[in-house]
């Protein structure tokens, strides 16, 4: 089931009912004294009621200005998005949309968890003051039913004590307790959509595994939508249905977490996974992907990855590859390997992928080139 | 020292002792003794200037007469020089000081409160003071308290004006017999300053006298220049991995069970009840109103070439014991040896070359580079401090670093903040490398950096531990990454190791509840392998606050399955050897109920919402 990503629907034409969130080209740039970094660079994507979708990438690859962009919490300017840009959420086009109506959507329809939840709750108010004035705004409820609601929330993410909880202000928690707070909050409207930008990063493996278990079981009880931003594979291969990875700025591939992280089709997500340390890996060295990844000023003229791909070769650097379909339900790689011209090649770098996975050692020594600073 | 655990752990083999900060016993001793040397100087310095400038009568005699006191002072000098050594003459002077000072008291109490005591034997006696001390038989006592009549004399006498009559004078004239109030007076001014220096000074060395006599002395105590000969020095670090040596050359890895268990390998470090607690500070008197146990007596070894790992939950006391065990803040309790060496308590100066040897590198590459320093103080500070003084080849050393981690020579002129996270990190590494130590404790040095880069930083440190023979205490958070990484593995939980074993021991068959959650908690990258995690509740309780019994048991899994034992509320379980292999230990009492069927049940029957609290 990989019709996930939307064939180009034609501009303007609001896409199928079942799709809850439709992002179509979306460009969000950044005016900057150096220059303009293209932080988001054409991203598309969409996804259906109540499933899940991963964006996976390194730091700096546009995640999270994917996430701002779609809320409408940037500030423009530095940002500045695309006139051609389009987000379709529940079948309206958001981008567009006036500020006033914006709002009634941000927090009620649609809602945002971010990696560090002390910078987005307010310290100077109690947990249960957000949350219920979050209710109150949206839901035209009176103070007492929107305290209960809080309450209510907070119950739900299984946050024992909620009555005394609710009074508490958010310095006075652990990282865990803040984060399940957020998702309190996020979830007190009951949001069509929930974006997760690394929820767990900041925390321990036994906390994220509370978190994500309990992202989990809420999302199959509410039946929202998640769009879950992480950085490791690993949280993306538990968690979601489809994938979208990005590399400065571009979606390098996509299709469901099966096909991207089981046979993946872009040079990138075969070298993120081949750098994964595992047992059996043991006593030999890491498939490392060499090299940094580039400066947003100064990138690459055509494939973006060429200076790190262990497989490029001429075409690399002359035409810059697009989205080719690269299996038969419709999952797509940004790479010449999937193309007539690059055809040829496939089959040599898939062997070559397929040994990396097995053991590390038979790579160079010198794979960890540095990037000059 | 720490009480007898039974840890399965040989004694440390002791190579040598080194020369140790002395205890405050003997620290105090020695001030005493200074203190004596400078009231002598100082007496003799008034006598010179009162007999010159007053021109009074007697004051030349009265410098000559005091002798004794020059020999004191100079025995009261000699005698620290031996202490950092722990010299047992230095011990013996010091203990004659003691008691020529208080048989000196001894006698001149007698002199002053007997009548007729000086008369007798003093008669015509230009020194009564000595006179009397040789009647009674203690030659010696007598001289110092003579000596010290008159260095007392200035301190003890009202009128400061012609201080030294008074006293030497009087002495002189009552040789009738009959002693003068103001002698008498003078002479137990003098015997309470001299019990007041005496009696510190033998107490302080009757109670420390294990310093100098205890067994450990009878180890070879060595200087800062023997150990460095012993270990061949401080190593040029030469660019191998560089010039692209084979890729397939296998890492040192732990020496083999038989070679440990015959004790054909000794540990390179040994950690025995190692304990570091903080005091928790409170109210305006900042009084201390608690403790945090962040490492609370943990025994281990790492042999040389192993990669020794240290898993946990953050605030569970890795970084604390990190640091500990390098000594960068002194432990509570325990010890630490190192090649040999026990590191409590060494001389500084001592510490040196073992310092060199022993390095560490930080979770955060932004945080542990000053950003106003160029990369080549940044790794030649250590150069520095090293005794690398020569500028040239300070910058030599750093340039081989940065070049044997990756970077361009001409890199050392930069700023961190011109590097990317994992060129930082790199940084860290050649400041830690170009010491050419044999351990280096990785505090998740990996931690921060983004996967590709992480791979890129684990290859790194496993060329350089084939390279230049390393051997890791590696900490981290992350399962993986510790799977691939290490030999032995250690789990901390609040302050303790509750799970110890190697890899393939820890990762097949765990036999703490501990241990079991944190694996199953790892994100396998592999959508086939997706399964529902044992999820623990609650967070790590409070360091200050460790639960009773078993610190584990407000978060355990297995407590409550097996209906909530009270003997895990109230007795500290051990960390014992499981069947199979002595060296695979666990502290929990029911490590034996831990299947995989029991964790299976327990997944199949957990509230994954109802995690936040853990249990009580
Ligand atoms: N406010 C901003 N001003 C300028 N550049 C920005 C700003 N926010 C993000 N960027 C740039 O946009 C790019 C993508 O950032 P981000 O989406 O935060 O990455 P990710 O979340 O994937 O780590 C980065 O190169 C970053 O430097
Ligand atoms: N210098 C210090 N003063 C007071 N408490 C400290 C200090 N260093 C660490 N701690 C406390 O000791 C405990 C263990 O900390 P740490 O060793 O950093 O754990 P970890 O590295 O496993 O996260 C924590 O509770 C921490 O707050
Ligand atoms: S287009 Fe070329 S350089 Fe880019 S990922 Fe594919 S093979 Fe590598
Ligand atoms: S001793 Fe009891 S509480 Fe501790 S780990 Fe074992 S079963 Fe759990
Ligand atoms: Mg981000
Ligand atoms: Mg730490």
């Amino acid at each position: 089931m990989t019709e996930v990503i939307s064939a180009d629907a034609p501009r303007g034409a609001p896409p199928e009912r079942d799709i809850l969130l439709d992002v179509r080209n979306l460009k969000t740039y950044f005016k900057v004294l150096d220059g303009v970094v293209p932080a988001v660079d054409g991203v598309s994507f969409s996804l259906r009621r109540g499933q899940t979708l991963g964006i996976v990438g390194e730091s700096g690859s546009g995640k999270s200005v994917t996430a701002m962009t779609i809320m409408r919490l940037l500030d423009i300017p530095p940002a500045q998005i695309d006139p051609a840009s389009e987000v379709w959420f529940d079948g309206r086009e958001i981008l567009g949309l006036p500020m006033d109506q914006m709002r009634r959507i941000r927090g009620n329809e649609m809602a945002m968890i971010f990696q560090e939840p002390l910078t987005s709750l307010n310290p100077v108010f109690t947990v249960g003051d957000q949350i219920a004035e979050q209710v109150a705004l949206h839901k035209k409820v009176g103070k007492k039913a929107a305290w209960d609601r809080a309450i209510e929330s907070l119950t739900l993410v299984g946050i024992p004590n909620p009555e005394r909880r609710v009074k508490q202000y958010p310095h006075e928690m652990s990282g865990g307790m803040r984060q399940r707070v957020m998702i309190a909050m996020a979830l007190s409207c009951e949001p069509k959509l929930l974006i997760a930008d690394e929820p767990t990063t900041a925390l321990d493996v036994t906390i994220q595994a509370q978190i994500l278990e309990l992202l989990k079981t809420i999302q199959q009880r509410t039946d929202s939508a998640l769009v879950l931003i992480t950085h490791d594979l690993g949280v993306v291969a538990e968690m979601v249905d489809n994938v979208i990875v990005m590399y400065t700025g571009e979606v390098v591939e996509q299709g469901t977490v099966e096909e991207v992280l089981v046979e993946p089709r872009a040079p990138y997500t075969m070298g993120l996974l081949e750098s994964i340390p595992s047992v059996e890996k043991r006593g030999g060295r890491l498939s490392a992907i060499k090299g940094v990844v580039p400066s947003p000023f100064n990138l690459p003229p055509a494939c973006r990855f060429e200076p790190r791909c262990p497989y490029h070769w001429e075409r690399c650097r002359t035409v810059p590859p697009e989205l080719y379909l690269s299996g038969p339900s419709g999952r797509r790689a940004r790479c010449h390997l999937h193309t007539p011209e690059g055809a040829g090649r496939w089959p040599a770098a898939l062997e070559a992928h397929r040994r990396a996975l097995a053991t590390g050692r038979e790579l160079p020594v010198h794979d960890a080139t540095p990037g000059d600073a | 020292m720490s009480a007898t655990v039974d840890h399965g752990l040989a004694a440390p083999k002791i190579k040598g002792a080194l020369r140790q900060r002395p205890p405050r016993g003997i620290l105090r001793a020695r001030a005493i003794l200074y203190g004596i040397l400078a009231l002598v100087l100082v007496t003799v310095g008034l006598l010179l200037v009162v007999s010159v400038l007053f021109r009074v009568k007697g004051g030349v005699d009265l410098l000559v007469e005091i002798w004794p006191a020059y020999i004191v002072a100079a025995l009261a000098y000699i005698a620290p020089r031996g202490y950092r050594d722990r010299k047992l003459w230095a011990f013996g002077l010091s203990l004659v000081i003691g008691f020529v000072l208080v048989v000196g008291a001894v006698v001149m109490s007698y002199l002053a409160l007997v009548p007729g005591a000086m008369g007798g034997t003093a008669a015509g006696s230009a020194a009564p003071g000595a006179s009397g001390a040789a009647a009674s038989g203690a030659a010696a006592s007598g001289a110092a308290a003579t000596g010290a009549v008159a260095t007392a004399a200035p301190a003890g006498s009202a009128a400061a004006a012609s201080p030294l009559a008074s006293g030497a004078t009087g002495a002189a004239t009552t040789a009738s017999g009959t002693i003068d109030g103001n002698l008498a007076f003078g002479l137990i001014t003098l015997a309470l300053l001299f019990l007041a220096f005496g009696v510190p000074l033998l107490w302080g060395l009757i109670r420390e006298r294990s310093f100098f006599l205890a067994a450990e002395t009878r180890h070879p105590i060595k200087t800062a220049q023997e150990i460095e000969a012993e270990t061949g020095g401080f190593a040029e670090i030469t660019p191998v991995s560089a010039s692209g040596s084979g890729d397939t050359a296998p890492a040192l890895g732990l020496p083999s069970p038989v070679a440990i268990a015959t004790g054909a390998v000794d540990p390179l470090v040994s950690v025995r009840g190692l304990k570091k607690h903080f005091p928790i500070l409170g109210g305006i008197l900042r009084r201390r109103v608690g403790t945090i146990y962040a490492v609370d007596g943990v025994d281990f070894d790492v042999y040389p070439g192993e990669v020794f790992s240290v898993v946990g939950e953050s605030g569970c006391g890795k970084t604390t014991l990190g640091r500990t065990l390098l000594q960068l803040t002194p432990p509570t309790d325990g010890h630490v040896v190192f090649d040999g060496y026990e590191l409590a308590d060494v001389d500084p100066d001592d510490m040196r070359p073992l310092r060199r040897r022993m390095q560490i590198i930080f979770q955060d590459p932004f945080g542990s580079l000053n950003p106003r320093m160029p990369v080549s103080d940044i790794i030649g500070e250590g150069l520095l401090a090293q005794g690398v003084t020569n500028r040239k080849e300070r910058d030599k050393r750093t340039g081989d670093a940065l070049e044997v981690v990756g970077l361009r020579r001409d890199y050392s002129r930069r700023y961190p903040h011109e590097f990317s996270g994992g060129q930082r990190q790199r940084i860290g590494v050649a400041r830690a490398l170009a010491l050419s130590p044999d351990f280096i404790v990785c505090d998740e040095p990996v931690s921060a950096l983004d996967v590709s880069i992480q791979s890129q930083v684990l290859n790194l440190l496993l060329d350089l531990k084939r390279d230049f023979n390393l051997t890791y205490l590696f900490i981290s958070h992350n399962l993986s990454v510790v799977e691939y990484f290490s030999d032995r593995i250690a789990v901390m939980y609040l302050g303790k190791i509750v799970e110890i074993g190697t890899v393939d021991e820890l990762y097949r068959n765990p036999r703490h509840p501990y241990t079991v959650a944190l694996l199953s908690a790892i994100p396998i990258a592999d959508p086939r392998r997706r399964r529902s995690r044992l999820v623990l509740k609650g967070d790590v309780p409070s360091p200050a606050a460790p639960p009773s019994g078993c610190r584990f048991h407000t978060r355990c899994w297995l407590r409550e399955r097996l209906g909530n034992p009270e003997i895990c509320a109230t007795e500290d379980p051990a960390l014992r050897p499981m069947t199979g292999d002595a060296h695979h230990r666990a502290a929990c009492h029911f490590a034996e109920q831990i299947s995989e069927s029991a964790v299976a049940e327990t997944v199949e029957t957990q509230d994954v919402v109802e995690t936040a609290a853990a249990v009580e």
